[in-house]
């Protein structure tokens, strides 16, 4: 009988679908979006003054934590150089290859130019294949802790062997 | 009473109370309530997550495929300039870098800045800057020597 009753209310069932209520054309769903939620959240944190709660003051750092605000820093950092370059190209005068052999002229040594080889190359290669394990994780796969650590030492582990390529390119 | 199946288990469904009527979920209102039709993916095409999105509006999960989607073709864009350069690459990567970083800085302003004015001042600002450094390199582009080349220039010192 409860297995009768059940299957019946069960959503699905034809009778219970809203399209088949008489009121549904007269109403609109109910209820704030998530966006006028947090909004309301903030508001009402600010106008309290409420402090917030410790949160890297006192959680103990993992490898995952790291590797993900240093994606989202060498994103952050490769699009400011981006956009640097964008308006240096647009305000300077003289063109590129008029500040190229002006760097060149400054004949700065052979390691130092590695180095700014590596700054340029590494933040690249962490963020490439560290996107390549975000979108991993958009197709569902590769969530298991395990897993999150092992993929996450393999993009570490790319990254500096291909930075290293790259300099020595 | 034999032993009773969940039936819900078996077919992955949510198991609705029988006298749980959806009708008290809303609220009766004069107006009357326009079916929502799917709109064609290139309506819908946005630079920036739009905020006045309505509730039953999929704008934002578009916008998610659609971050994926630009991820997925910079990746491509790679090789390929590495192996053929030109123009066609150069103004690609131009645009391609440019959305990409122009997302990506709008997930981070999400995430950081809080309450209507700020939201829209931050928002504004970034346009702004998305616009001048997609501006900045298309004339890099074209009066100058051109994304590929550049990298390759500055490389071979």
């Amino acid at each position: 009988m409860a297995l009768l009753l059940r299957t019946l209310g069960r959503q699905g069932v034809c009778l219970s679908k809203p399209h088949y209520h008489v009121l549904y054309r007269h109403a609109a769903p109910m209820g704030t979006t998530a966006k006028e939620e947090m909004n309301k959240f903030w508001a009402k944190n600010s106008r309290l003054n409420r402090p917030m709660s410790p949160h890297i003051t006192i959680y103990k750092w993992s490898i995952p934590m790291m590797m993900s605000i240093t994606h989202r820093g060498t994103g952050v950092g490769l699009s400011g150089a981006i956009s640097a370059f964008a308006m240096a190209a647009l305000i300077l005068p003289g063109n590129y290859t008029h500040y190229l052999d002006l760097i060149h002229s400054l004949s700065v040594g052979p390691f130092l130019i590695g180095l700014a080889k590596f700054g340029i190359a590494f933040p690249l290669s962490y963020h490439t294949y560290n996107g390549i394990r975000h979108l991993y994780w958009d197709i569902g796969k590769g969530f298991k802790i395990p897993e999150v650590y092992r993929t996450g030492y393999t993009v570490i582990g790319l990254s500096v062997v291909t930075s290293l390529a790259l300099i020595l390119m | 009473m034999a032993a009773i199946v969940r039936l819900s288990s078996v077919c992955r469904r949510g198991v609705k109370p029988l006298f749980y009527q959806s009708t008290l979920l809303v609220r009766p209102v004069v107006v009357f309530h326009k079916e929502q039709q799917p709109h064609p993916l290139t309506a819908r095409i946005h630079s920036s997550p739009p905020l006045y999105a309505g509730s039953d509006s999929n704008a934002a999960s578009l916008h998610w495929t659609a971050e994926r989607v630009l991820s997925i073709a910079l990746l491509a864009l790679g090789p390929v300039a590495y192996f053929s350069p030109g123009p066609v690459i150069d103004y690609s990567l131009a645009a391609a870098l440019t959305l990409h970083g122009h997302w990506g800085l709008g997930q981070v302003l999400t995430d950081y800045v809080h309450g209507d004015t700020k939201v829209k001042l931050a928002s504004a600002g970034l346009f702004v800057l998305s616009t001048v450094t997609f501006a900045g390199l298309c004339y890099f582009n074209y009066n100058d020597v051109g994304i590929c080349n550049a990298i390759a220039l500055l490389w071979s010192k």
